[in-house]
């Protein structure tokens, strides 16, 4: 029973999917959905594009016991200066850089704010979500900013393979980039250290500041090269995107059993708990919920899966007392 | 061995001064090469801070280290690391979430090629140990003997000369420490040397071959073991009784008050005792024998798995703290800034917190009794501050203290309960605590005291009950038996 | 003499953000002599509302140590609730409704948080989300997304007209409503029991605790006061604007927290009060309007509201250290 439990809470964004796979081969039974089609889940995996791809960045900081609540906003300015380099007339590669310099500003201040002044990350990420929304803003006159340049609306409208999404094929991409950083590299491994134990990886001799602010860093860069794929999927770049990115990806990330503890979890958790998230999107909208409902399944999806990793850091949190206490006296 | 006859590390006149405390107080030891150096002392005695010293966490005030022949000034953890000083801390130096060969390596991911790499170099460590555990075991998950293996595995990756291991047997069953006993003798044949500090005297005859006896920041002795009996030993290491440094006990224990029975948590294994009124209750055990999870499970601060709880033969009810504040309990808990103080507050309304039922009129609080309740304890109590409103923050250890035991002497309780009552407290100031603790039981109170400090129990109390492994191991009067009697009941 | 000085610098460093406001104001109404006109000011207090009471609960749930986005939902469903049930149980029984139903959502956003554990701010921010969102989908359904104007409505609507824009002489009612309300909480906060135990939950909850006060049920208070307070906002919202809808309460979170901050309330808890709150209402509202002034964009006072928001929060995290 115990183990079940443990297995349960781990991997909470695998036996989301089972048993969503398992309640649509169940609905099949009544009515014809087009759940069980290639064309419906690689619509799915090109929705979830976008989200997954700034999910990436933000599991970065998630590992290293942070969190990335302004990505929403850093992802509608990557968008708008990347549209706005490009009907200047400047080359593409150069929209990218551009965006992907302004991710990268962005992050290196929230790194610096977190690591290096140890403000609250969910707080300090969150207004600074609000002063990038506000900049976006300012940039587009709250106007969408739609893009002349043809060739920068297929990056990713087009198809590879046939029928495969160019978006899809960004996504993993990027997904598989980020496994392998953070699965087979020393930066990678030393984030896991810094998110599961400060001290212990400050006394081995880790170079803590640099690497968890650079965690920062690395979550700004692709929540604005995000930006710019999905300015260039709407053929626009607006500042209404990513209204609510920074909680859904954050919450995905924990879905997927990437803790805000910090140092569990990893790239595939992180990936498959947003991709749970438009996989329930999806089945309710196949079996036809209204997207009211939507929203309120949403919202107790987050409550529920947020509120069982509470839960289990306070039995945890029982348990250990002794420990704690004990590891609080050393520290002091 | 190469240079045998002069010394691995040679620490000479060290000192260690914290704010208002000597932790170290001009130590001089020399460690041989491939030896097994035992340290012991009591709780407070200077050996963690003289390990922390050596491993980089604290710097020295004064004195020389030489390590290897060489004079090292400042250091840090990983400088010392890989020197080849390693230490084995009580709570273990490892991230749980991570597994048993990453841990090894942490930091060196580079050094070791890849995962492959480093599992593999982390499997040859631990066969050479003699140790099963897999390389791909979460830490988390280990047992506490386990956890030691991949320490004592991530020291031999440094290649260390020297091993510290800082109290190594607290976690572990009889079994797993005889294991840990023939990995100490193989590191020693490979010429490692190792300090290993313990209270458990047995060990220390058992592996030791040179043993330093520590008490109050001092080196009190040095000696192979050989010529030591335990009875020395034990002398040594308790040591001091300078009488006026405690008050006369004072003699009215009366009747039965309080009775604890068949007390079960996590930790604690069917705890049962009796209070009596005007008594000073003493427990003695080591740092983790669960002395103070019992004063904690009967407060209600842990949750206990089941307990019987009867003041003057009536049983109550305690599930929350708040039911054994109703029930006449208070608790001055052990780690006085996390859980006992809000130290940003003003001294008053530290004060008044236990006391604002009274002090509350049809839900409003009578802001002058509050301030006449903080100003009688300030007065009684000789509390040391500017004003009722000065930040607590800005009070020494002493003032803080008696600012807790103020808030519940305000309530006038039953039973108090003292965690580490003097702990981080100047001299004088422990005496008006004791004073104030033969007060409270003189006005037909009781009191539970937990202390590391053997003289202090051994004067201050009425009856001694001595803790190891969460049982209660032996019962004592203090005015008929030795310290030695009492430490050997609480070392188990 | 010598010791005069060093206390106005201390106070100035504790208050950096505070004080940069008021001398930007000063500046304003150097620069632009409407800024002081009796025009605007009538119109910034008309402008004003629903904030100030947001404000008012969340400055119970940061001293408490926690922190509560849940606001923007509780308003948006009150408010809904609020406009949907004047036909039915008139404008007394709707007003009343729409306060329990704020205080009802309080309540179960305490009874989660403390059920499920949530005992740190990053744990609170994602389940008051989560929460907010579920309110919102109700208010969504309930209402089908359309917009509800309570002038429509066939039963007396005169409360909220007078809530709206009646004025006693020149001072509009819902500004005495708030004041006596505010007169209250300040009250609450510094004279009673519960009040006590909510600051000293902020300071340390280990403590508090092991002092006999009962953590789960003050945090459930807390959290039902920030309801009751959004549903009061939502009946000012509805009654100034006469239309509610499922999505009225959006960014009202954020600027509450802005309002907290900048007035001096600790986010670390334990430290602050209402009346501090209200001085950051004021002069964001007025460092809103200096702006309108000065001829700065409506995007451009979000971005100044969210980078005061990043200072003051980095301000108020060093003044810990």
């Amino acid at each position: 029973m115990k183990n079940i439990w443990k297995t349960l809470t781990r991997q909470k964004a695998v036996f989301a999917i089972l048993a969503l796979l398992v309640i649509m081969g169940a609905a099949e039974l009544f009515t014809h959905t087009t759940f069980y089609t290639l064309y419906n889940w690689l619509d799915m995996l090109r929705s979830a594009a976008v989200l997954e791809i700034v999910a990436m960045g933000v599991s970065v900081a998630v590992l290293c016991g942070g969190c990335d609540l302004s990505v929403g906003g850093t992802l509608c300015i990557g968008g708008i200066l990347a549209v706005m380099t490009v009907n200047a007339g400047l080359p593409i590669w150069l929209a990218f850089a551009a965006a992907m310099a302004a991710g990268a500003l962005i992050g290196a201040v929230n790194g610096f704010l977190i690591v290096h002044q140890r403000t609250e990350p969910f707080i300090i990420t969150l207004g600074m979500g609000m002063l990038l929304k506000g900049i976006a803003q300012q940039l587009t006159d709250a106007h969408p900013l739609t893009c002349k340049s043809l060739e920068f609306m297929t990056i990713s409208n087009q198809k590879y393979f046939g029928s495969v999404p160019s978006l899809v094929v960004f996504m993993l991409v990027i997904v598989a980039l980020f496994y392998l950083l953070m699965r087979f590299t020393s930066f990678g491994r030393n984030c896991y250290a810094i998110g599961g134990n400060y001290e212990v990886a400050k006394y081995s001799g880790i170079a803590v500041v640099p690497i968890k602010w650079s965690a920062f860093v690395i979550s700004g860069v692709t929540a604005s090269l995000a930006g710019v794929l999905l300015a260039s999927r709407m053929n626009t770049g607006s500042s209404v995107y990513g209204d609510n990115t920074g909680m859904l990806v954050n919450c995905g990330c924990v879905i997927g059993g990437t803790s805000f503890a910090g140092g569990v979890g990893g790239i595939p958790q992180s990936f498959l708990g947003v991709f749970v998230m438009q996989l329930f999107t999806n089945c309710m909208n196949q079996i036809g919920i209204s997207s009211y409902y939507q929203q309120l399944f949403q919202g107790v999806l987050i409550v529920t899966v947020i509120g069982l990793d509470c839960y289990g850091r306070m039995l945890k949190r029982e348990h250990r007392d002794r420990e704690s206490r004990l590891a609080a006296r050393m520290g002091s | 061995m190469s240079k045998a006859g002069e010394y691995l590390l040679e620490i000479k006149d060290v000192c260690k001064y914290f704010p208002g405390v000597v932790a170290l107080d001009h130590v001089s030891l020399s460690i041989p090469y491939g030896v097994v150096y035992g340290i012991v002392g009591e709780n407070g005695a200077g050996k963690s801070t003289l390990m922390k010293i050596l491993s980089g966490v604290y710097t020295k005030d004064e004195g020389t280290v030489i390590f290897d022949g060489e004079t090292i000034e400042r250091t840090t953890p990983i400088q010392a690391l890989r020197r080849g000083l390693s230490i084995i801390y009580q709570e273990f130096n490892l991230v749980n979430t991570m597994t048993v060969g990453e841990n090894i390596f942490l930091g060196r991911f580079k050094e070791t090629h890849g995962m492959k790499g480093t599992h593999a170099r982390a499997r040859e460590l631990l066969d050479s140990i003699d140790s099963k555990i897999d390389t791909h075991a979460v830490v988390g998950d280990l047992s506490a003997s386990e956890m030691q293996m991949v320490e004592i595995s991530k020291a031999l990756s440094f290649d260390s000369k020297l091993i510290i291991m800082d109290e190594p047997s607290s976690s572990l069953t009889q079994e797993e420490l005889s294991k840990l006993g023939n990995i100490i003798r193989s590191l020693r044949q490979r010429g490692i040397s190792i300090i290993y500090i313990s209270h458990k005297l047995d060990e220390i005859f058992e592996y030791c071959d040179i043993v330093t006896i520590m008490r109050d920041g001092r080196v009190i002795d040095t000696k192979p073991v050989a010529q030591l009996s335990r009875g020395e030993m034990i002398a040594k290491m308790v040591g001091r009784t300078i009488e006026n440094e405690y008050p006369p006990r004072t003699d009215n224990v009366g009747e039965a008050l309080l009775e604890v029975k068949h007390l079960n948590t996590w930790k604690l294994r069917d705890v049962s005792f009796t209070l009596h009124r005007g008594e000073i209750l003493g427990l003695v055990g080591l740092v983790g024998s669960g002395r103070s999870e019992i004063v904690r499970a009967i407060y209600g601060a842990d949750h206990a798995d089941s307990k019987e709880i009867r003041i003057g033969g009536q049983e109550i009810r305690v599930k929350q703290p708040w039911d054994a504040k109703k029930a006449g309990f208070a608790l001055v808990p052990e780690d006085r800034k996390r859980e006992g103080l809000i130290l940003p507050f003003s001294v008053e309304s530290n004060i008044s917190m236990a006391s604002l039922e009274d002090l509350t009129h049809k839900g409003v609080i009578d802001k002058g009794k509050e301030r006449q309740s903080a100003q009688r304890q300030i007065q009684a109590l000789g509390v040391k501050t500017p004003s009722a409103s000065t930040k607590v923050l800005n009070l020494s250890g002493g003032n803080q203290q008696k600012c807790i035991i103020g808030r519940w002497l305000e309530r006038e309780p039953r039973i108090l309960i003292m965690d580490e009552p003097t702990r981080g407290i100047d001299v004088g100031a422990k005496y008006e605590i004791y004073l104030l603790m033969n007060k409270i039981v003189e006005a037909g109170g009781a009191i539970i005291m937990i202390s590391s400090e053997l003289p202090e129990v051994l004067n201050m109390s009425h009856r001694v009950l001595t803790v190891c492994d969460g049982r209660i191991t032996g019962e004592f009067d203090p005015r008929a038996c030795s310290a030695a009697d009492i430490m050997d009941k609480a070392i188990g | 003499m010598k010791k005069e000085p060093s206390r106005i610098v201390k106070f100035i460093q504790d208050n950096l953000v505070l004080c940069a406001l008021i001398v930007l104001a000063i500046v304003t109404a150097a620069v632009q002599p409407k800024f002081l006109s009796a025009a605007n000011l009538t119109n910034i207090m008309r402008q004003l509302w629903p904030l100030p009471f947001i404000a008012l609960g969340m400055t119970f749930v940061i001293i408490g140590g926690f922190i509560d986005l849940s606001v923007v939902g509780i308003i948006s469903l009150s408010a809904v609730i609020t406009a949907i049930s004047i036909d039915t149980f008139g404008q007394v029984g709707a007003m009343a409704l729409g306060i329990l139903s704020g205080m009802a959502m309080g309540y179960l956003n305490g009874v989660i948080l403390t059920n499920f554990g949530a005992m740190t701010q990053a744990e609170v921010l994602f389940i008051t989300y989560g929460m907010s969102s579920i309110y919102m989908a109700i208010g969504l359904m309930a209402t089908n997304a359309e917009t509800i104007r309570i002038t429509r409505s066939t039963r007396s609507i005169s409360l909220f007209n007078a809530l709206g824009n009646g004025t006693l002489g020149i001072v509009p009612i819902v500004l005495i409503v708030f004041v006596v309300i505010l007169v209250l909480m300040h009250l609450f906060h510094t004279k009673t029991l519960a009040g006590r135990g909510i600051t000293l939950m902020g300071g340390n909850k280990n403590a508090a605790r092991l002092c006999g006060f009962n953590i789960k049920r003050t945090m459930r208070l807390v959290y039902t006061l920030s309801g009751l307070m959004s549903a009061l906002g939502a009946i000012s919202l509805v009654s100034r604007v006469t239309t509610a809808n499922a999505t009225c309460g959006t960014g009202y979170e954020t600027n509450a927290i802005l309002c907290v901050v900048v007035g001096g309330t600790s986010l670390k808890g334990g430290k602050g009060s209402v009346i501090r709150t209200m001085i950051g209402v004021v002069l964001i509202t007025l460092l809103g309007n200096c702006m309108n002034m000065l001829g700065l964009s409506t995007y451009m006072q979000t971005v100044m509201r969210g980078a005061v928001l990043v200072v003051a929060i980095w301000l108020d995290n060093r003044k810990q250290l």
